[in-house]
């Protein structure tokens, strides 16, 4: 493997590359890529345990905190979690309107992430205007909710706000013009020559290493595979507006960005239907205060992929023990299998390819998986172990 | 050579920043911003206290006489506060533009009844 | 009178068309780039440093100047210390040898166009040890690339910029100014030399799509990661002097330089026109590309543009033994 020329390069935890703080250790001989140990952990907040803290209604807002560009996802998941805990159900505007919502984001999350590709592989002019109309829809996203990002749209058993036809109006103008400037990025990624020289070919991930590495999201379904949760198990009013699921056999980076605008195409034509046949109604219903004791599970398919939460419930009004699992944390293994065997110059794009959100992944368990030993560390332990580990290693 | 007729054009449109401060963009309606309380309908109730999820007002007095401290450094702007005030006495106004230079600046303590509310 | 003749060109060389009057150019040309490629992005640019931003290069150079300058404990000083002046003034040199206020430059002799083409290589090889004295893992991949890239784009940038000369008959920039201000601009006998000559250019300003040594996404800053403070803001400077010594030289050999009708005052002003007009066509480049992969770019030089440039060489010995 290594004839003693080659070396190690660390790409993080602060990297102009990452957005968001992670340890990738390469071992590179020259321009080749020939090893990758990753480290995650090192966004952890503690979200997990202060959500133990906070009543049910609390929770709400910290959870959309998770992460900043999928936060209505998290709290779609949650609040399906806490209803289906406490057997309410949300009703059918509700529904419809978290899934515009949630579509709305969807949009956004792919046009920020079409610019910090374009930037990963020094394309800063598509950068510009890719971020440029991302403007639209966060224009969008603030009149329909009161805030550019973190929307708190969602409550206990509904939504907070309504959709009114005004709104409605200014929603489908609004589409139209994503929906132009969508085909035209479409047009430019496959047809611009320095950027089909850049991700085509690169960042393989074949079917088969998709499926064992457990891939999820635009990730797998850009290797052919077309697992969707949207349509494998509908939540919200998914299982009555039809939508297709994009899929592309390429198995690199142009294939991730093809799927990715593709869906973003699609999430108009959702938003579009949703509006039409938004039903009438209430638009929330009274949730308890306190929750029975009860296990659920929701799943939700975030903008990059699929995203599982768990609560298990004590007849308080706060929640025993909730977990999240995000999407980016089944893609790290397969990215580390995507980075061998590439270039140096392929390291960032390869990374941006897989959308990273390292602030939804980070939580901790320690596992020992020879003996019984559980660790519980306070923040202080923490920070003390960080800092012997740091200077063993040199 | 594909983008060369967009970047083209850009040159003769406006560019789509503002200059900012002396372009603003106008909030739209609905934006979550600064509190504003009217005395005359607080109960003293303490919901808003009670369901914020940054812990971020503190009450002070019992019903009627009840006065707030809101930390805006503290809040998220979620808006729990003004859908769980029952009487509509708390509410978020659409002002974003709330940066200051240290944490005493950034607290509103509402009073009566000396009418409107001081920013310390 | 020798005395004052001497005191002359002294004052030529410091000040006007020299090194300060460089330096004030440099620093306009950095504000023509920023703003037209961030109205090429529609949005505005530098905007409240100066009237619309024109102090804002300025601004930042003497920001960095007041900055800390920190050397880490691994570098070979005496290397580390030398490679920023040197990257420095080397293209001021070369500045010296590019007719700006007249018809002939502050230096000119038989031959000081392939003196400049070695200024180039000098340039080059500075950035590889400016690269290696950093003994950073980052600074040595990009000094390396640089190494790499520079190898690629050289041959193809002589022989361009040789074929001009072989059409006017001399190997000194001014003596080609001085060809072309009395018949036409060599850009009409050589088109593809032009566009082979911008890319090159590009290559050797690593500007994008070739900014693969200073690529700032994958290798943090590349060779120029470990410098800051004094040695950064001299190196920012530098990035500027080149791309005015680019400008002028392209502007020089292909379009005539200060030639141009009307009275010989008008010199500087012709000058300026020209170097805009090829500083734009730099900036355009930038912002339409992404960036290529280092065995990409040697790919498309050796199999692309070596050969257009050896066939321009053809053209231009066939054009100077049958037409001129």
């Amino acid at each position: 493997m290594s004839k003693g020329t080659s070396f190690e390069i660390p790409i993080g935890p602060q990297h102009p590359a990452l957005k968001e703080p992670e340890s990738f250790t390469f071992v590179v001989d020259g321009e080749n890529v020939v090893d990758v140990k990753p480290r995650i952990g090192y966004n952890h907040r503690g979200i997990e345990k202060a959500l133990e803290a906070r009543t049910y209604l609390q929770n709400l807002y910290l959870i959309e905190r998770v992460c900043g560009i999928c936060s209505h996802a998290h709290v779609f998941c949650y609040s399906q979690n806490v209803e289906e805990a406490a057997g309410i159900e949300a009703p059918p505007r509700a529904k419809y309107i978290r899934t515009i919502v949630a579509e709305l984001e969807r949009i956004h999350s792919h046009l920020l992430w079409v610019g910090i590709a374009a930037h990963e592989i020094g394309f800063d002019t598509l950068f510009m205007y890719a971020w440029r109309d991302r403007e639209v829809v966060m224009d969008l996203l603030e009149l329909i909710s009161g805030n550019r990002v973190n929307y708190a749209m969602n409550t206990i058993g509904g939504v907070r706000r309504d959709i009114q036809s005004d709104v409605a109006e200014e929603v489908r103008k609004g589409l139209q013009k994503l929906e132009e400037r969508a085909k035209y990025y479409t047009g430019i990624c496959t047809s611009e020559r320095t950027i089909l020289r850049r991700a085509v070919g690169v960042g393989i991930l074949k079917p088969a290493d998709a499926l064992t590495l457990s891939a999820v999201g635009p990730t797998l379904r850009a290797s052919g595979i077309g697992r969707d949760i949207r349509r494998d198990d509908p939540y919200g009013a998914y299982d009555e507006i039809p939508f297709n699921v994009i899929t592309h056999d390429g198995c690199d980076v142009a294939s991730r960005v093809i799927v990715r605008l593709g869906e973003t195409l699609e999430a108009i034509g959702i938003v579009r239907y949703a509006l039409e046949h938004l039903p009438e109604g209430e638009i929330k219903v009274r949730a308890p205060r306190t929750v029975a004791s009860n296990e659920s599970v929701s799943r939700v398919e975030a903008p990059r992929g699929e995203l599982i939460h768990y609560i298990r419930s004590n007849d308080t009004d706060k929640p025993e023990r909730y977990k999240i699992r995000s999407p980016t944390l089944g893609n790290i293994l397969s990215v580390c299998k995507m980075l061998v065997g590439g270039y140096v110059a392929d390291i960032p794009i390869v990374l941006a390819a897989i959308d990273p959100c390292f602030s939804c992944t980070d939580r901790m368990a320690f596992v020992d998986i020879e003996g019984e030993r559980e660790w519980h560390m306070t923040g202080e332990e923490l920070r003390r172990y960080g800092i012997k580990w740091y200077e063993a290693k040199g | 050579m594909s983008m060369e007729g967009e970047l083209l054009k850009s040159l003769s449109k406006k560019p789509i920043t503002l200059r900012y401060p002396y372009e603003k963009a106008a909030p739209l309606k609905g934006l979550r911003g600064k509190h504003s309380w009217d005395p005359a309908k607080c109960t003293g109730c303490g919901m808003c206290a009670r369901v914020c999820p940054a812990f971020a007002i503190e009450i002070f007095g019992k019903g009627k006489e009840a006065e707030l401290r809101v930390h805006l450094d503290r809040c998220t702007f979620c808006g729990q506060c003004e859908e769980s005030c029952a009487p509509g006495a708390l509410k978020l106004t659409p002002e974003y533009e709330l940066a200051a230079f240290s944490h005493e600046q950034m607290v509103i303590d509402f009073k009566r009844p000396n009418g409107p509310p001081q920013q310390t | 009178m020798t005395m004052s003749g001497e005191l002359l060109q002294l004052a030529e060389i410091i000040i006007y068309p020299g090194i300060i009057f460089i330096f004030l150019v440099s620093f306009l040309y950095e504000w023509i780039d920023r703003k037209f490629y961030a109205r090429l992005q529609n949005r505005y640019g530098p905007l409240y440093t100066g009237p619309s931003g024109i102090l804002q290069p300025f601004a930042d150079f003497i920001k960095l100047l007041a900055k800390e300058d920190i050397e880490p404990e691994a570098v070979d000083r005496g290397v580390f210390r030398t490679t920023p002046i040197l990257i420095l003034f080397i293209p001021l040199l070369g500045t010296l040898l590019i007719p700006i206020s007249g018809l002939s430059a502050v230096v000119h002799f038989e031959g000081d166009l392939i003196f400049l083409v070695f200024l180039l290589t000098l340039i080059a090889i500075s950035i590889f040890l400016a690269g290696w004295s950093s003994t950073n893992r980052f600074s040595t991949i990009g000094g390396v690339r640089a190494a790499l890239q520079m190898i690629s784009y050289e041959i193809p940038l002589t022989l361009v910029l040789i074929s001009p000369a072989i059409l006017a008959g001399s190997l000194s920039i001014t003596g080609i100014v001085l060809w072309q201000s009395a018949r036409y601009p060599l850009i009409i006998f050589q088109p593809i030399g032009f566009v082979v000559a911008v890319i090159c250019f590009l290559a050797e300003l690593e500007r994008v799509p070739f900014d693969i040594p200073e690529a700032d996404t994958e290798i943090v800053a590349g060779w120029m990661t470990e410098f800051s403070g004094r040695k950064l803001a001299l190196l920012r400077l530098s990035r500027d002097v080149e791309t005015v010594l680019a400008a002028a030289l392209l502007s020089a050999v292909f379009l005539g330089g200060p030639a141009g009708p009307g009275p010989p005052e008008l010199a500087l002003f012709w000058f300026f026109l020209k170097m805009t007009a090829v500083a734009l066509i730099f900036t355009n480049m930038r912002a339409l590309f992404a960036r290529l992969r280092i065995d990409q770019m040697m790919n498309t030089f050796w199999k692309y543009i070596l050969p257009l440039s050896l066939a321009q060489v053809f053209l231009s010995e066939l054009i100077s033994l049958f037409l001129i």
